[in-house]
């Protein structure tokens, strides 16, 4: 398609979703409740689409996309409130914007810091989406390149570097994560032979694990438990008046926007890693080149723009590998995947074969979705503030029945809420344990194109290994993956960071990264 | 997530339950057919079902020996010592009935009797006000004293729950009563509404807390499952008394 009617085709959806009264009010109200989500502790945009991805099901796929992408964008927005008036982070995402954020309302700033937030967050989303755009039909000509062996080292690194980047404790239990996931997605007939794994004569197993109430069982339930158990109770708001739009500090600040935004749609394209990293990467990367780092910590305004721009961004990034290779870039990414299949649109090289339109739509929908943000952000943010004053005690059940119900409405089988509280209750094990629980996810939706292309590429090659180094992709990836694991390794560890060490300028050296705490 | 000294002691027997899981995998891979013949196809290894999950149990095998491996180098013998001694003495046993422990138990069993015993059983909308009116209420009042009473009482009404179900007097009384088993569940929602009620009612803040509780509990299911049951058209999980009144007037039936 030509460029011209590309962009006429976005223009023109762009215009029909916003012209019809349904979308807008399901755009509005979609942003508003992934808002709420991301401003509770304790709820992430990841449950949202998660919880909401069954009320799509009786929609088309143009108004599902709508509504999960915009409690993504509106999800991993909102947690900024929590951050800047309570000093907890709503989402994992805007723990960064808490450094700088928090210390702006001790200030009586809070009102700028939100706008400045909402602000820098549309900019985010709207240069990833720029990005969607762009790299898209890159990527996808590469990926028609690709055989299964390929697609095979595709997904096996999915899963490592997920485990590498997300483990908050040592990385091999983010690897362990991901084989447990990639072990979940044997279970039921195997697709080439039909043969049954893992089922112990249980024919509800047969057809496989279902991914949504694994990621709701995987997301929700330890949610509910860990605020529960340990009396998570959220705190006085600080007061703001007037929320400002804060356009000159953005125009001050462009070539900053852009970097974290750089780093946002980069990380968000890494698969697995999800926007916390990204806030985090950018916070960091805003500081160490800063000419007053001392200055972050006590409000610095930069602060909370990089964090905010980054993880925003990183919502267009996440689509990137999600839409062309079927392999998603965060937490909330997976469960577009789920429920995009759900429509019957299987993401992949082929989706602008099979789906021609489909990126631009997504892209059209980014669009609008951040310029919803933006005005219910400026217009509301006093009234969507008001859910902070809701007890946990008394949301937290309720999210339990959603949970519930929305694990149920998906297939419309009790089985699954079987399914979905063993998985809950084993990942809050693992989460107090130190695992994470995106690369047991992404191993889940990850597993049965692992398994596929696995055994299809030593079909094609009778049984050799070779075309891993005989192919340039394979080889590449096969050496990213083996540089993955040897990096962990103490003694290549200590080896590069020496190295590292006497290449590097010594202001780098210091660097390094941004404690979380 | 427990302390970095903790998780340590932790990590050497997570380490060794997760090899064990990798060992069961690999055990269950290795009966799939590697050569032999299933379904009129001759099988090789390179395309046997087994081929996979055999990796992936074997990786995962030799990264729960890694981690045990690595957490007994990092927390040294002595911390394994130590943790053995705890798990049997008394401490543990402390541990196991702390106000925290005794929370979780309480999630966790109201989560299990709401998916196993009563979503299957009894109406949705009853099932979930149940669940919800126990769940809201034991949080809220925010006191751990009032918390084990009425996990008890709880505990108390599932034990009769069960009974019945399992003595299978729901289709012996199923025949006289319509609706037995939800009747009975409406009956414990208003014994645990009464029970509460005794154990707050000379403390004024809880009361208010108490009425919250209620409001919540009642309202918050009928605004979501009407959604899914009349404008979503997905049918409850089990469809009881609640429903047929429901349906009587969203249909007009009168």
């Amino acid at each position: 398609m030509l460029f011209i009617e590309r962009l006429e085709f976005f223009f023109q959806t762009v215009f029909n979703l916003a012209a019809d009264p349904f979308h807008l009010a399901i755009l509005i109200g979609s942003v508003m409740l992934g808002i709420m989500f991301g401003a509770m502790p304790g709820l992430t945009s990841t449950l949202g689409v998660a919880l909401l991805t069954a009320l799509t099901y009786g929609m088309d796929t143009a108004t599902a996309m709508l509504c999960l992408l915009s409690i993504y964008v509106g999800g991993t927005y909102g947690g900024s409130y929590a951050s800047i008036l309570i000093n907890i982070p709503g989402t994992a995402a805007s723990a960064a914007t808490a450094l700088d954020g928090y210390p702006l309302a001790l200030k009586g700033e809070a009102g700028r810091a939100i706008g400045l937030t909402t602000t820098s967050s549309a900019i985010g989303t709207l240069i990833s989406m720029l990005f969607v755009v762009s790299v898209s039909p890159i990527i996808s000509f590469f990926a028609l390149q690709f055989t299964s062996f390929e697609f095979f080292l595709l997904a096996f690194f999915g899963i490592l570097i997920s485990g590498t980047l997300t483990s908050p404790d040592l990385v091999i239990k983010g690897w362990i994560s991901g084989f447990l996931g990639l072990f979940l997605a044997c279970v039921g007939r195997d697709r080439l032979q039909f043969f049954p794994r893992f089922t112990f004569g249980i024919p509800e197993l047969d057809s496989g694990i279902e991914v949504v109430p694994v990621l709701i069982g995987a997301f929700g339930i330890p949610q509910i438990i860990q605020v529960l158990k340990d009396r998570f109770i959220i705190g006085e708001a600080q007061k703001f008046q007037r929320i400002l739009p804060e356009f000159g500090t953005i125009i001050r600040n462009i070539p900053k926007i852009v970097r974290s935004a750089l780093i946002g749609v980069g990380i968000g394209a890494v698969p697995g890693i999800g926007e916390d990293i990204a806030a985090w990467v950018s916070y960091g990367a805003a500081k160490n080149t800063s000419r007053h780092p001392e200055r972050f910590g006590k409000g610095e305004i930069t602060g909370v723009l990089s964090s905010e721009v980054a993880n925003n961004a990183c919502v267009g990034g996440a689509m990137i590998p999600l839409l062309n290779l079927g392999i998603p870039g965060s937490p909330p990414a997976a469960m577009l995947l789920g429920a995009l299949m759900l429509h019957g649109v299987t993401p992949g090289p082929m989706i602008s074969f099979e789906h021609p339109n489909f990126i631009i739509e997504v892209a059209a929908i980014l669009l609008l979705a951040s310029l919803a943000m933006w005005v219910v952000g400026m217009l509301m943010a006093k009234q969507v503030v008001k859910v902070l004053r809701i007890p946990t005690q008394i949301f937290m059940p309720i999210i339990g029945v959603l949970c519930m119900i929305g694990s149920y409405a998906l297939g419309i089988n009790i089985y699954n809420l079987y399914l979905m509280l063993p998985v809950g209750i084993v990942s809050y094990f693992l989460i107090e344990m130190g695992y994470p629980i995106a690369p047991l996810v992404i191993g889940v939706i990850l597993g049965p194109m692992a398994d596929e292309n696995l055994r299809r590429a030593l079909m094609v090659s009778q049984g050799s290994f070779l075309p891993v180094i005989t192919r340039p992709v394979s080889l590449i990836l096969f050496l990213i993956i083996v540089w993955t694991l040897v990096s962990q390794i103490p003694f290549f560890k200590n080896l590069k960071d020496s190295l590292l060490a006497k290449i590097l300028p010594r202001r780098f050296r210091k660097s390094a990264t941004v404690k979380k705490d | 997530m427990l302390e970095k000294e903790k998780l340590r002691k932790a990590d050497i027997y997570s380490g060794f339950v997760i090899f064990l899981f990798g060992l069961f995998i690999v055990l269950l891979a290795a009966k799939m057919p590697m050569k032999d013949s299933w379904g009129g196809v001759q099988n090789v290894w390179f395309v046997s079902p087994a081929l996979f999950p055999l990796f992936v149990g074997g990786v995962i095998m030799l990264m729960g020996a890694l981690l045990t491996r690595t957490a007994l180098k990092m927390a040294g013998i002595k911390a394994f010592a130590e943790t053995v001694r705890w798990l049997a003495s008394k401490d543990l046993f402390q541990f196991l009935i702390s106000d925290s422990v005794i929370r979780f138990y309480a999630i966790v069993v109201l989560f299990l009797s709401l998916v196993y015993l009563t979503i299957p059983r009894i109406d949705f909308f009853l099932s979930a006000i149940l669940f919800l009116t126990v769940f809201i209420t034991m949080f809220y009042f925010d006191d751990d004293q009032l918390l084990k009473k009425l996990f008890y009482f709880y505990l108390a009404g599932i034990g009769v729950l069960i009974a019945y179900f399992a003595l299978g007097l729901d289709a012996v009384l199923g025949r006289f009563v319509p609706f037995s088993g939800d009747v009975l569940a409406l009956c414990f929602i208003l014994a645990y509404c009464i029970y509460a009620w005794r154990l707050i009612r000379f403390r004024p803040p809880l009361r208010k807390k108490y009425r919250t509780s209620l409001i919540v509990a009642v309202a918050a299911p009928f605004v979501v499952c009407p959604i899914f049951k009349y404008f979503l058209l997905v049918p409850m999980p089990t469809e009881g008394l609640i429903v047929a009144v429901l349906d009587y007037f969203w249909y007009f039936e009168f």
